[in-house]
């Protein structure tokens, strides 16, 4: 159970309409229009400590922690500097638009017209990447067999060195890059580091400020004793190393919001939590502290990391609904020697998430084959609530995956995740984690419609030519990745982000100059499911049976399964073939063979920064708007119809043989090579993981998990209102399994009157 | 609902017996009618369980009635079908798969390859197959060929069974399975007899002749209202039960699961409107178990 004060605190987070702050384009465009004829770096430094100086500041009811990005709760912030076109455009339909709405007073949108799109218009990172883009780029992106991301917004997809801002404080730091900065004069590196360290340094006594002015008003003499406690822990941490959990969370909050505004990106993640905090949390119990305050203080930065929300574009929310910050922390795991890495705080860290319950941040479990059983446990209980919180990676994959990508040992063992689900060594790594998505099935529809006429053509033509097909998109698409590269490396570097990355400051280079120690690209290729499925169905269909020539079945697709025939057709084609999700090999080697051929593709690509393409395979949402483009498949698939979800999951409601067999599926494809992180999102009913039993079976599930080399797993404990979705529409649920006592039956062919009871159990179960 | 093709060792539990006792080669195919993946309630960890098909009982309250006829059945699922303008009557050119023929018939090889299938999941959890039915000693012979081969690589074996069959073949089978899951219903020997078409004398025999042998055997008590729920019957359960050490009894509460599929074979369902029973009278059923000193696991 959390405190009154974390229920009040998480109630205000909730109070207020969300609103579109423009204070930081304001400020950041003010500096820049007086910063012309200096390096980037330090335009972009000296607009960015512009920021920090006269942002206004807040501490809000109730806060043990200060540090607001927004002086109102989950506000959206704008960088017009990177892309000035999509925010005009959409200024009146923020508020209305289906998903992530936010507010914006007209007065405001008058301001953005009239001062902030004159100024960036042709100024923009995106008016850089749109003039590099060459026609077939845009050609491909208009059809959307791949997107490139990130040209209108901050990259973000980045974990800093947290032990290296805990472990020094900002005093050692600045006094470090001063002497660099005096032995490199001509470096602008190092002196946009210092021009912003300085300007941390500066915010964070504003914080101090304010604190002492507060209380010194507060009538509350208890309120007023901690706000002289915020300002006393701030005054000591703005340049010294903290000492105990309280300083440390502190002064990682501060970092955290700091560094928003120089990058407005998504997914800034927080790495290793359990780790790097280890050594404060124990001073403190060493202290004396009362765990219960520590506790506290962990869930009000847990309610922090809501607080920051991202103003995406229309169709950016789409692929990422729900505004997903990427407050990404991963849990126990390895040490650098290969031990488990289990400890007391990744425990409390999965207990402060069972009483607060937000999506941020996004807490994930590694598990090895060390996974100490008492934090199993807890993490499956944690799945239990249903609410897909932790996610699950396992260690036996990724680490060899990153030795394969030239990862030394001891970095791999030391890999978080950034976003949802990518993979990234902390502190070490600039990845791009994000920067393209491939549509696998698009490109099948194109071979497909492309051969129509070819009345001689052969299963493994078609086969052939996809393959032929990838290669010449993959091209393409990092090319594509590559322009974008450097458009964030003229328009956007972020030389405080960079000063905790190993190892820019020894090369003293900014990350998007290539500083860091590990530069990837990494690039998803989507609809596996769908691909296998419509390929299994085709070969038998039309090459095998010979049911409908090829022109014919072709027509049939056009159509969209139009009429008696086409009806009858797409029901053979849903039900009559083989699917993916059901450990039958036939088709399940269509989606690996493919899969792999993407993956050994992409990792022949290198970038600008000397780094090289690595795959991945996760959608988040985007299985609907890459669905919208492609018209019906031989899976039955509708036009326009979205695509599986996840990344590997099987097709909705095609996994008919249960999660043992959606595993085994997945365990064929060559999980090793995905690099960049891929995504599987399994159902369970909640009665399934019903009491000690069931907290036993699922951890044994996660064990066979690891067992079978697959990367990553959510779990989706349906609800009630899931439930009734299937009752609604059967065919999307063929294959949820329901079992209540002893005995397991398909959801959709119980009579209505016994789901209806499954329905009511089941809500009264969460 | 039609039938088709009578199956080929179809028989009798006595037949059956003859067929061995004669050296006749245990039959190539068994005939399952579902094999089901990730099963968490028929014994230890994570299972796959194998329903044969054909039972000798008549249990009204069954939720498997597909289970019953040893034949193969071609049904039609009325939520799948989408009415063709004109029905294809044929299994394999039905598009929407709501013809579908009940009862396949597998070799050893077949049926182990379906099993080996989730061994991952077996390993991790100390899970394994459960061969349940129908009666399983409908088709003892093909069973026994595959819990020795089961045996033989390890896998962690269990049975369930009414135990109303031919004793050798029971005992055969029990001396390769971890764990019999074994059913008691009624004690009235007349009562169970007519109702259900048991032989409570031979059922009850063979269980004392199981556990004598030293097969670990876990009897089970599906609660059924009007007929095995009420205490005279638990206790004359419990009182047989007392000349055995044994430490667990499983309780499997009657449901309506099972009731959709009485319409799809076209079968006349007693049980339709029958109540399922309350938490508060399986607590009471708990309760007495317990008090002779089992540990119970309700729903098994
Ligand atoms: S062929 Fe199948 S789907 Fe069509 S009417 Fe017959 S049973 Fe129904």
């Amino acid at each position: 159970m959390s405190t009154p004060r974390i229920e009040r605190l998480k109630a205000a987070l909730f109070e207020a309409k969300r609103e579109i702050s423009l204070e930081r384009a304001l400020l950041y465009t003010e500096s820049h229009k007086q910063t012309e004829g200096e390096h980037t770096l330090v335009r972009r430094a000296l607009a960015t400590a512009h920021i920090l100086d006269n942002v206004e500041i807040s501490i809000r009811p109730d806060e043990l922690i200060a540090g607001n990005r927004t002086v109102k709760p989950r506000a959206g912030i704008m960088s017009p500097e990177m892309d000035p076109y999509w925010l005009d455009k959409e200024l009146d339909t923020f508020e209305t638009r289906p998903q992530d709405k936010f507010f914006i007073s007209e007065d405001d949108k008058k301001i953005y017209r009239e001062q902030l799109l004159p100024y960036w218009s042709k100024r923009s990172m995106k008016d850089f990447i749109n003039a590099q883009f060459p026609e077939e780029i845009k050609e491909a992106t208009r059809h959307k067999i791949f997107s490139v991301n990130q040209t209108d917004k901050g990259q973000g997809h980045i974990i800093i060195d947290f032990d290296r801002l805990l472990g020094n404080g900002l005093g050692t730091l600045l006094d470090e890059l001063k002497v660099l900065s005096a032995k490199n004069s001509e470096n602008d590196f190092y002196k946009a580091v210092v021009i912003l360290l300085e300007a941390s340094i500066r915010h964070i006594r504003r914080y101090e400020a304010l604190a002492r002015k507060m209380a010194d008003d507060c009538d509350d003499k208890a309120r007023a004793e901690e706000l002289l406690k915020i300002a006393s822990i701030s005054a000591k941490i703005v340049t010294e190393k903290p000492e105990d959990f309280y300083e440390a969370v502190q002064l990682f909050w501060f970092m955290n919001v700091i560094l928003q505004y120089e990058s407005n990106a998504s997914s800034l993640s927080l790495g290793r939590f359990d780790q790097y905090m280890l050594p404060f949390y124990r001073a403190s119990l060493a202290n004396g502290e009362d765990p219960a305050l520590l506790k506290e203080y962990l869930e009000s930065l847990w309610i922090k990391t809501n607080d920051v929300v991202l103003l995406r574009s229309t169709g950016s929310a789409k692929f990422f609904a729900g505004f997903p910050t990427g407050y990404t922390i991963l849990l126990g795991g390895l040490t650098e020697t290969g031990r488990s890495a289990v400890n007391e705080l990744s425990l409390l860290c999965l207990d402060a998430y069972q009483s607060i319950r937000l999506p941020q941040p996004n807490l994930g479990v590694r598990v090895n084959e060390l996974i100490d059983r008492e934090f199993l446990r807890k993490t499956t209980e944690t799945i239990r609530m249903g609410t897909g919180i932790p996610q699950i990676f396992n260690d036996e994959v990724v680490v060899p995956a990153f030795l394969n990508r030239g990862v030394s040992l001891e970095d791999a063992r030391d890999y978080s995740v950034v976003g949802c689900v990518e993979l990234s060594i902390p502190g070490k790594t600039y990845g791009l984690h994000d920067i393209a998505m491939f549509n696998l099935l698009k490109v099948m529809e194109l071979v497909l419609d492309r051969n129509k006429d070819n009345a001689e053509i052969t299963f493994e033509q078609l086969l052939e030519e996809i393959r032929q097909d990838i290669r010449h998109y993959v091209k393409l698409m990092a090319e594509g990745s590559n322009i974008c590269d450097i458009g964030h490396r003229d328009w956007a570097p972020v030389p405080l982000l960079s000063s905790f990355i190993s190892d820019c400051i020894e090369n003293g280079k900014d990350i998007t100059y290539g500083g860091a120690r590990y530069n990837f690209s990494g690039v998803q290729g989507i609809g596996i499911a769908n691909l296998s499925d419509s390929l299994a169905a085709l070969k038998q269909f039309v090459f095998e049976e010979k049911r409908a020539t090829f022109k014919e079945f072709i027509d049939v697709l056009e159509s969209n399964f139009d009429g008696e025939r086409g009806e009858q057709i797409r029901a053979r084609l849903m039900n009559r073939y083989d699917k993916y999700g059901n450990d039958i090999d036939g088709v399940d080697t269509y989606g690996a063979d493919i899969l792999r051929f993407y993956c050994k593709e992409v990792e022949q690509y290198t970038n600008p920064r000397g780094g090289v393409f690595t795959p991945g395979s996760y959608t988040v949402s985007a299985h609907v708007p890459l669905g919208a483009v492609v018209g019906a498949t031989p899976d039955g698939r509708l036009k326009g119809e979205q695509l599986a979800d996840g990344g590997l999951s099987p097709m909705l409601g095609k996994d008919h043989k249960g999660p043992t067999a959606v595993l085994k599926s997945v365990s064929k494809l060559d999980n090793y090579l995905l690099s960049n992180g891929s995504l599987l999102n399994v159902k369970f009913t909640p009665s399934t993981l019903e009491g000690e039993q069931g907290l036993t079976k699922l951890g044994d599930f996660l064990r066979a998990f690891m067992k079978l080399k697959l990367q990553h797993i959510q779990f989706n404990v349906l609800n009630a209102e899931t439930l009734r979705d299937a009752q609604k529409r059967p065919e999307d649920f063929a294959g949820l399994v329901v079992r209540v006592a002893g005995y397991s039956a398909f959801f959709v062919e119980l009579s209505k009157e016994i789901q209806d009871d499954i329905i009511r159990r089941t809500a009264h179960e969460l | 609902m039609t039938s088709s093709e009578e199956r080929p060792m179809s028989c009798n539990p006595n037949r059956c017996h003859d067929a061995a006792v004669e050296g006749t080669p245990p039959p190539s195919t068994g005939r399952v009618f579902n094999i089901q993946r990730y099963s968490l309630n028929d014994g230890e960890g994570i299972r796959t369980v194998v329903f044969f098909k054909g039972c000798p009982l008549r249990c009204p309250w069954c939720s498997n009635p597909e289970s019953r006829s040893s034949k193969q059945q071609i049904i039609r699922r009325e939520a799948k079908c989408r009415h063709c303008a004109v029905c294809s009557n044929d299994v394999n050119e039905c598009p929407t798969g709501a013809l579908e023929l009940v009862g396949t018939d597998m070799t050893l090889d077949e049926l182990m390859a379906e099993i080996e299938r989730d061994e991952v999941f077996y390993r991790s959890s100390g899970g394994g197959v459960t061969l349940s039915g129908g009666e399983v000693l409908t088709q003892a012979p093909f069973a026994l060929e595959l819990l020795k081969r089961l045996k033989r690589l390890g896998y962690n074996t269990a049975i369930e069974t009414t135990g109303h069959g031919n004793t050798t073949l029971l005992l055969e089978l029990g001396q390769f399975c971890d764990e019999v899951l074994y059913d008691f219903k009624i004690m009235d020997s007349k009562v169970a007899k007519d109702v259900v078409g048991i032989n409570l004398q031979r059922c009850l025999d063979n269980f004392r002749q199981l556990v004598d042998q030293g097969t670990h055997v876990v009897p089970r008590i599906p609660l059924i209202p009007g007929y095995t729920m009420s205490f005279e019957n638990i206790d004359a359960i419990l009182d047989f039960l007392s000349a055995f050490d044994l430490q667990e009894v499983h309780l499997l509460p009657f449901h309506q699961f099972g009731a959709n599929k009485y319409e799809i074979f076209g079968m006349d369902y007693e049980f339709k409107d029958v109540p399922v029973p309350t938490d508060t009278e399986i607590e009471a059923i708990r309760r007495r178990v317990e008090a002779r000193g089992y540990t119970v696991n309700i729903g098994g």
